[in-house]
């Protein structure tokens, strides 16, 4: 891991990835490699961690699975948002709002 | 939000179904999905230029190993840590499988330790805990007993006075006296003897039984002089005589030759108020005459009745007993004449320690066995927490790999508790097993005897679920150490080292040592208190009851029931005694109306001469009806005077012999020959002084007792009791003696033929159950601590195997190698027996009520039974010294 590479935070990774999933259904690696980009390589979600998220939140309701096939003709399992995943991630990302809003008004104060 | 938050819940909950359910289908989707992974990263590492063999390996480091991924995915899963417990109790299942003699020993040695304590507790679950079998909500019955309780366990009450105190009370919902004693079953092919009751109308409405087939009591069918002649049976009397005949109610039977109309059947399980003994037939009080002949109820003076009420909800003992004792006053000072012979203070006892019934002694000695159980128990545990902790050393490479490769302590340390769990649960199962057998045994201890004894010997809900929360209690305290000790192994060091490194075992060892010291200590406790037991039980049996026992025959029959009056009794017992003394093989033989040490003396209230009783000293005595030759009989001697003889009738002067308490309590330092003593009316020229006899207990001291000829004081209504002394084993005359009474009269029933010996044994119940199991948990502890210190010194001996290999190598003598290892033994044992010592001190304080003839630090019996420890101990240890000598210092050495 370069040292530019930063772990997610606690509990940010679950709306990192249904943020990656807005543009449309993806498979795994899809969703790490999109997660790098947007993140421009600051974040990088191991496997370890993705599919062990991707499994809760298909257990939560917010996503659901399909097997696909990608780009190259070979098999992958493509993971899309559900009504409730798109409401979730509306409420994640508005608390995270409120939080960095709060949070970078107290280091403007000091 | 809260309606979000439980669709939520409910997707979780139905992964958590489908992922418990559906594994085999989930564990193929997820090894699918990581290796289309990781051929789609092999692919990107492809494309970016990479040759085939570095691109896997680059996609192989991102992923970060399939099993891991998949591994991670799983704990995700909902329900994953449920997966990890089946596959946690999986391998632990293997385990005891692989090591089946190992999981043999340690599920026996909790299964007996368990086992201990759920005997006792099914013990005490149906007696303390279920006094009434069938009766509703015990738990708000109160015993009323007037008193200090006296050694006389006269039944306290007259009717007027439980009448008037059942009207006065605010605090009791109901109150219920009754009489109990055996009736006979007339009018039948064969009379039959039966244990029954004359109660108050109340009986079963206060105690909550309603009988299956018709009613019980109306209030007016209770009241003297009103009273109607109508009987409640019991179950088994129902089943067994009229053979569970549906149209029973409304039918007449007869009882002690008077006719009553049956209005109801008790439940099968209600066998009436006192605990371990069965009553199985209900008659109103009002019927006194019809069944006893005599006028009871009327007479506010004659105590007769034992009494038990209901409290109302909310009332505690303390009120109602302040209540009552206020009535109590107020109905002295009405009737101060008929109250002034007794103590008219009230008591209040809940049943459990009920003074009627087995209760009243059970609750001293049950408590006291429990105890005792548990010390077992925690002596089991101690000896399987060895075991494990010597069994997790050949382990620790296993748990040192598994910890390398990422296992956390959390999951070693819940490995090893399932593991013990598993051996707890199996233990605590084979327990049930044993308990089944067990908790019948307390029977085996009622010898043959005129008492109806009854047990209730089912296993019921609350000793099941004690017995599997103490398995899991036993597993928990058994290993929880080894399990802590396993999960905190520097692993790099055991991983690098032998298996047998000597720095680590050493702290263990030390551990390992405590637990030995324990089990030796807690094994000398037991056994101390076995001992103690034993000893007192040996004291009581050998100490001399004032008559002798031996070669006595003795045999029942009840006069009444066949028709005999007051004016042909008599002659037919003469008949008796005339043709039974011709018999070969009798030496001599009389009669009595009760035998010794079985409960069955009566007494009665004596006023005697030129002693005046202290304000409330309750003049009720000892009295026995004898025939002539008792004391020759019995072998009692007679001190002065004479003893009855045929000649003493109706017709002749009243005599009476008293013992030698009699004379030192009443008239002490006085020649008692030729004073009086006057007995209902009666007055009787005392003629003679016996030796001092226990009647009651063994172990109790001698009281008063008195003694009135047979054919002046015959009463047709007692049990007449045969005393045959014979020459060679009693048992051989019974036949003899059935045929001889059989010839006189063919409709006689003969019952209760047994050596005085064998019934006698009631007297020591309570002895003989405390020291057969105090002794059985000895000998149990005293294998468990030997198997245990040798399983120590075996382990620790192997352990040193290269040590000692080492020092034979450098010419260490055999006999020095062997002196190392004992003297390791050894030292543990002192400590052991140190440490015993002072807990069975501090123990054997709490038996000191229990014992007889022996202090509670009875130093003979601390002495041997450290000796005995101490010798069991070193012949434990011998096994593995011997086997040091014999190690051959190159194998030793090579070996590592």
């Amino acid at each position: 891991m370069s040292p530019e590479q930063t772990n997610l935070l606690q509990g940010t990774l679950d709306m990192v990835i249904l943020n990656a999933l807005r543009l449309g259904e993806m498979h795994g690696l899809g969703i790490s490699r999109r997660i790098e980009q947007i993140s421009q390589g600051t974040f990088v979600v191991k496997s370890g961690s993705l599919f062990p998220a991707l499994r809760r939140m298909q257990e939560e309701g917010w996503i659901s699975s399909a097997w696909g096939e990608s780009e190259t003709n070979r098999k992958a399992k493509y993971y899309r948002l559900t009504k409730a995943g798109v409401k979730q991630l509306e409420e994640e990302t508005a608390k995270w709002e409120r939080i960095v809003l709060g949070i970078s008004r107290a280091l403007e104060a000091s | 939000m809260t309606k979000k938050r439980k669709l939520r819940w409910l997707s979780r909950a139905v992964s958590f179904f489908r992922n418990v359910a559906g594994n085999q289908r989930d564990e193929l989707d997820i090894a699918a999905e990581v290796s289309a992974h990781l051929d789609l990263l092999i692919e990107e590492k492809l494309r970016s230029g990479m040759k085939p063999d570095e691109a896997e390996r680059e996609a192989r480091i991102e992923l970060g190993g399939v099993e891991q991924v998949k591994e991670q995915v799983r704990d995700a899963r909902a329900g994953a840590w449920l997966d990890a417990l089946v596959r946690d109790c999986r391998f632990a299942l293997r385990m005891s499988r692989k090591n089946s003699g190992f999981t043999a020993i340690v599920v026996l040695t909790l299964a007996l330790g368990i086992a201990a304590n759920t005997t006792v507790l099914s013990w005490i679950s149906a007696t303390l805990l279920n006094p009434i079998p069938g009766a509703a909500h015990t738990s708000d019955l109160v015993t009323v007993d007037r008193g200090d309780r006296s050694k006389i366990a006269t039944p306290p009450f007259s009717y007027p006075d439980v009448r008037d105190l059942s009207e006065g009370t605010q605090t009791f919902s109901g109150i219920l006296g009754w009489h109990d004693d055996y009736m006979s079953l007339t009018g039948v092919a064969k009379p039959e003897r039966i244990y029954g009751a004359l109660t108050t109308a109340s009986y079963f409405d206060v105690l909550g039984v309603r009988p299956i087939l018709g009613r019980a009591f109306l209030p007016e069918e209770g009241t003297p002089g009103a009273g109607a002649a109508v009987i409640v049976i019991g179950y088994a009397v129902w089943q067994n005589h009229f053979a569970g005949d549906p149209q029973i109610v409304g039918k007449t039977i007869q009882i002690n030759r008077h006719p009553y109309t049956v209005i109801g059947v008790a439940p099968r399980d209600f066998t009436g108020c006192r605990t371990g003994i069965r009553t199985d037939l209900w008659i109103p009080l009002s019927m006194d005459r019809d069944v006893w002949g005599s006028n009871r109820p009327d007479y506010r003076s004659v105590v007769w009745l034992n009494v038990i009420g209901r409290l109302r909800p909310g009332v505690t003992k303390n009120q109602a007993e302040a209540e009552l004792n206020l009535l109590m006053q107020r109905i002295v000072k009405r009737f101060p004449e008929d109250h002034q012979d007794r103590s008219n203070e009230l008591s209040l006892d809940p049943l459990w320690r009920s003074p009627f019934g087995l209760n009243g002694r059970l609750y001293k000695v049950l408590p006291m066995l429990l105890g005792l159980a548990g010390v077992l128990l925690l002596l089991a545990c101690a000896n399987v927490a060895s075991l494990l902790l010597v069994r997790s050393v050949g382990r620790r490479r296993e748990i040192a790999i598994r910890l390398g490769m990422g296992a956390s302590r959390k999951q070693i340390i819940r490995q090893f508790l399932i593991e013990s769990l598993l051996l707890g649960l199996l233990g605590g199962t084979a327990a049930i097993a044993i308990t089944v057998w067990t908790s019948r045994s307390i029977v085996a201890f009622f010898p043959p005897s005129s008492l109806p004894l009854t047990h209730d010997e089912h296993i019921d809900q609350r000793v099941l679920f004690v017995t599997i929360a103490v398995s899991i209690l036993a597993a928990i305290i058994s290993g929880v150490l080894p399990a802590l000790r396993s999960s905190s192994l520097p692993v790099q060091s055991v991983l690098k080292e032998e298996a047998t490194s000597v720095s680590l075992t050493l702290h263990k060892s030390r551990l390992l040592s405590g637990l030995v010291v324990a089990q030796i200590s807690l094994s000398l406790v037991l056994l101390v208190c076995a001992g103690l037991f034993t000893r007192s039980l040996q004291k009581a049996q050998q100490s001399d009851p004032g008559f002798e026992a031996s070669h006595l025959l003795l045999a029942s029959y009840e006069l009444s029931p066949a028709g005999y009056t007051r004016a042909t009794g008599p002659a037919f017992d003469r008949q008796v005694l005339d043709r039974l003394s011709a018999l070969p093989g009798v030496e001599s033989v009389t009669l009595a109306d009760f035998s010794p040490l079985s409960f069955s003396i009566h007494s009665d209230y004596l006023q005697i001469e030129g002693y005046v009783p202290q304000p409330h000293e309750w003049m009720e005595i000892s009295r026995a009806i004898v025939g002539p030759n008792y004391f020759r009989t019995l072998r009692t001697s007679v001190i002065s005077g004479r003893e009855f003889t045929a000649a003493d009738t109706a017709e002749s002067q009243l005599v009476a012999v008293v013992n030698q308490a009699f004379v030192d309590r009443y008239w002490p330092g006085e020649n008692a020959i030729g004073k009086q003593v006057t007995d209902s009316g009666a007055r009787f020229t005392v003629v003679g002084v016996a030796r001092n006899a226990r009647y009651r207990s063994l172990t109790s001291p001698t009281e008063p007792v008195i003694y009135l000829p047979m054919y002046q004081s015959f009463r047709p209504t007692m049990d007449t009791v045969l005393h045959l002394r014979t020459t060679g084993d009693p048992r051989a005359m019974a036949s003899s003696v059935e045929e001889t009474i059989h010839q006189l009269n063919r409709e006689l029933p003969l019952f209760n033929v047994n050596p005085l010996s064998v019934t006698m044994q009631l007297g020591t119940l309570f002895g003989r159950i405390a020291a057969t199991f105090a002794g059985s948990f000895g000998l149990l502890a005293m294998l468990l601590a030997a198997v245990g210190i040798y399983g120590v010194v075996a382990y620790s001996t192997r352990q040193r195997a290269r040590e000692i290999g080492i020092r034979m190598a450098l010419g260490a003598e055999k006999g020095g190698i062997y002196r190392l290892v004992l003297g390791q033994g050894f030292k543990l044992t002192l400590a052991g027996l140190v440490v015993g010592t002072a807990l069975a001190v501090a123990f054997t304080r709490l038996l000191k009520a229990q014992l007889f003839g022996v202090s509670e630090t009875d130093a003979i019996t601390f002495a041997s039974v450290g000796l005995l420890l101490a010798v069991v101990a070193l012949v434990a240890c011998h096994i593995p010294a011997r086997r040091a000598t014999r190690v051959d210092p190159m194998v030793a050495l090579r070996h590592e």
